[in-house]
């Protein structure tokens, strides 16, 4: 590819456009020193911002309302994941209502693009992107997250329950 | 032989048939969830409906026989809308289940509503509940709630298995499959009711929840399980093999297969395999590639011919019996050839369905490989040769399949009388890596891993073609046949008659990459 400029006339007085973008600084640091509040960055890391529970950051795993998980193993997210990050193990749940139930699943976050496929394929309300985003590790650190951080990790205060009841389902004859 | 006209497709069908049969024949596609080609006709699901020139009503196709000059649809608005209605009666009371079902993916209903159906459900009334988790048996698992009653597996038990386990009990809406008080679903056969049932109401216990069906590829082979060689297919992913399923021949299994069968895709996967080649020596063990490995026994077969054996099994292709029995005679001059029989008792026996008591595939065939040659060993003089010490170095090819070599290790035992145990073959066999002799393991490549011919019990040869590489360093018979020959491999490689890019190929006005490379970086400084 060729890259060509044509010289224009303009650009040679290049003086004033300096003074004007020196003036927005000035304009803004005045601003900022005097209404503190109204100021539009942070002091990252010690100030943090809180995105909206829209937001799609790290995913959850739902619970039910006994606590137990509430995906059903039924690997519609790995299926719908384009980037193939999803990877779950089925078993059979002792539990005849329950009958199928994941015994491990696993996120590759670093493979993870963050689309929500997942969540949208979810027929269950089993898999949400929460608006949690900084994960950062030191090397070594495991990235593929387990089951276990999924559903229960701190952040979440002993997990967050699903929209979707399957006895509510059933005493409405559905 | 009357003519009938299906959608405007022209076919003749023999007397008697229905025109289900017609369509089935033409491929025309019919919504249907009771008729089943290789039982008897029951019509109670209603779909098959269809339009007859003439006729004011709608009939059905399965129970409705062809005669001379008919005019059928299926195409006509009034029988769309028809089906569109039944599928509805059907998912009247059918749970959402889909996400935990295992039919899922290759599920009758989700196909005919994705073609036929397509509507909004109007049903205001709650849905009727039933048992859901029914052990049936030591295979099957029963869900009612899924059930559409087609009565298919109640058909296959009564006409093809003659085990009569299954019944339709209560009425109605409350109509449930269940077996006869006292009795389990437990016949040799029991799995082809997983097959057939058109929904996901009938689950293997031994596939439910191991994998999605649309994770799998499948690939048509001959199964090993026994000398029928009933056509099956085998489904894999790249974590191994999942199931078996029969395929239609008519000459062979019909629409069937055994239970037994089913299991052969246990031992294809790699925790059941040799992977490597092993020599062990005065208890210590070493790893070799199997290439080398059988190539190092050249010398030692060339060396000390007359004190060499081979024993067979009738788990190999034809092609490489006669690759393997060839070098032996012709290279080596090696005539004493065994065929290991494992259950002399009951090898002859037939349930009269399909299940044989040879369980080998190709049992015929290397009778016939043997016979060729001229190679008349019986078992006795093997037995004596090992005691005697006249045979020094035995090869065994050893059977794929161990789990119907119920004795096997007696036979080790036997054969570990030889000074030096050659084994090829595919399975793990444990109690070859604490004998004490020298034991050279040169792992092999299962059935699923190569192509070649099975003759069946019948004498019928059925060719079948490699489906996927499970142990990739593992040799077939053929290739340690050519190895210990002491020749080399050669790679089929795929034939370029001239080099792809050819100087004289190319157009007149083509630019070279040096020019293009100066065209590119030219800049105009002087302006930026
Ligand atoms: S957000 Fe997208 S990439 Fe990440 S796990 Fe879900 S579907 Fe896969
Ligand atoms: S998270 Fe949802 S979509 Fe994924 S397996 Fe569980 S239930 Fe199915
Ligand atoms: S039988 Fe078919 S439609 Fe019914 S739950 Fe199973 S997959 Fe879904
Ligand atoms: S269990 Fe399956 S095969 Fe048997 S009647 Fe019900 S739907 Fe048909
Ligand atoms: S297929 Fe004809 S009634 Fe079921």
């Amino acid at each position: 590819m060729s890259v060509v400029q044509k010289a224009g006339q303009s650009s040679k007085w290049y003086l004033p456009g300096i003074v004007t973008g020196l003036g927005i600084t000035l304009k803004h640091m005045i601003k900022n020193i005097v209404s503190k509040k109204q100021m539009v960055t942070l002091n990252y890391p010690e100030e943090k911002y809180e995105y909206s529970s829209r937001f799609k950051g790290n995913h959850i795993l739902t619970v039910k309302k006994d606590g137990n998980i509430r995906c059903t193993a039924c690997m519609l997210c790995a299926t719908n994941c384009p980037a193939e990050c999803i990877k779950i193990t089925a078993d059979e749940n002792p539990d005849p209502k329950v009958e199928k139930f994941p015994i491990a699943y696993e996120i590759d976050i670093l493979r993870c693009v963050f689309c929500g496929f997942c969540e949208e394929a979810c027929p269950v309300d089993a898999i949400r992107l929460g608006p949690e985003w900084q994960t950062p590790g030191l090397s070594g650190t495991n990235f593929t997250y387990d089951i276990n951080h999924l559903a229960y990790r701190p952040s979440l205060k002993g997990g967050i329950q699903s929209h979707v009841d399957d006895e509510e389902r059933h005493k409405e004859g559905i | 032989m009357p003519k009938c006209t299906i959608n405007g497709k022209e076919v003749e069908v023999k007397d008697g048939q229905t025109i289900m049969e017609a369509f089935y024949k033409t491929e025309e596609p019919i919504a249907h969830y009771c008729y089943h080609p290789g039982l008897s006709v029951a019509g109670v699901c209603r779909l098959c409906i269809c339009d007859i020139e003439g006729n004011p009503r709608p009939q059905i196709a399965c129970n409705t026989v062809v005669t001379e000059g008919m005019k059928v649809t299926n195409k006509s608005e009034k029988i769309k809308d028809g089906v569109k209605w039944v599928l509805d009666f059907h998912l009247i009371n059918h749970p959402l289940d889909c996400p935990i079902c295992d039919q899922a993916g290759e599920c009758g209903l989700q196909e005919q509503y994705m073609e036929f159906g397509k509507y909004d459900p109007e049903m205001a009334e709650h849905k009727v509940k039933k048992h859901k988790v029914v052990d049936l048996g030591p295979t099957v698992v029963l869900d009612s709630e899924r059930c559409v009653l087609c009565s298919r597996c109640v058909r296959f038990t009564d006409e093809v298995s003659k085990t009569s386990e299954l019944g339709i009990f209560n009425r109605g809406d409350r109509s449930e499959i269940g077996t006869v008080e006292g009795k389990k679903l437990d016949n040799k056969y029991s799995l082809n009711t997983v097959d057939i049932c058109p929904v996901g109401a009938l689950t293997s216990k031994d596939f439910r929840f191991r994998q999605r069906v649309w994770y799998l590829k499948d690939s048509e082979t001959v199964c090993n399980g026994c000398s029928t060689g009933c056509n099956v297919k085998v489904y894999f992913n790249k974590e191994g093999f999942f199931r078996v399923k029969p395929v239609y021949n008519e000459k062979v299994n019909g629409h069937w297969m055994c239970d037994e069968g089913r299991d052969i895709y246990k031992f294809l996967n790699k925790d059941a395999r040799f992977t490597t080649g092993i020599v062990r020596q005065n208890g210590a063990q070493t790893e070799m590639a199997p290439g080398a490995l059988a190539k190092e026994l050249h010398k030692e077969i060339k060396a000390k011919k007359d004190q060499v054996a081979m024993v067979l099994t009738g788990q190999y292709t034809v092609e490489e019996y006669e690759a393997m029995v060839s070098s032996m005679v012709k290279e080596f001059g090696v005539t004493k050839i065994y065929h290991w029989v494992n259950n002399k008792e009951s090898f002859d026996s037939f349930d009269g369905l399909l299940l044989r008591g040879d369980k080998n595939p190709n049992t015929k065939g290397l009778l016939q490989v043997l016979e060729k040659h001229q190679i008349k060993g019986v078992w006795g003089d093997l037995e004596a040769g090992l005691k005697n010490k006249s045979i020094k170095t035995l090869i065994v090819a050893g059977p794929e399949n161990k789990a119907v070599f119920d004795n096997l290790e007696s036979y080790v035992k036997l054969f570990s009388q030889a000074e030096h145990l050659v084994w090829l073959g595919a399975a793990k066999v444990d109690s070859l890596l604490s004998l004490n002799n020298k034991v050279s393991i040169v792992p092999l490549k299962t059935f699923v891993e190569k192509e070649g011919t099975f003759v069946n019990a019948a004498g019928l040869e059925q060719k079948f073609k490699r489906a996927t590489t499970v142990v990739h360093e593992a040799l077939t018979l053929t290739e340690t046949a050519i190895l210990m020959s002491g020749k080399n491999l050669t790679v089929p490689m795929a034939q370029i008659e001239k080099p792809a890019f050819l100087e004289n190929k190319r157009r007149q006005d083509q630019v070279m990459l040096e020019n293009r490379k100066k065209n590119e970086f030219v800049f105009k400084r002087g302006s930026l």
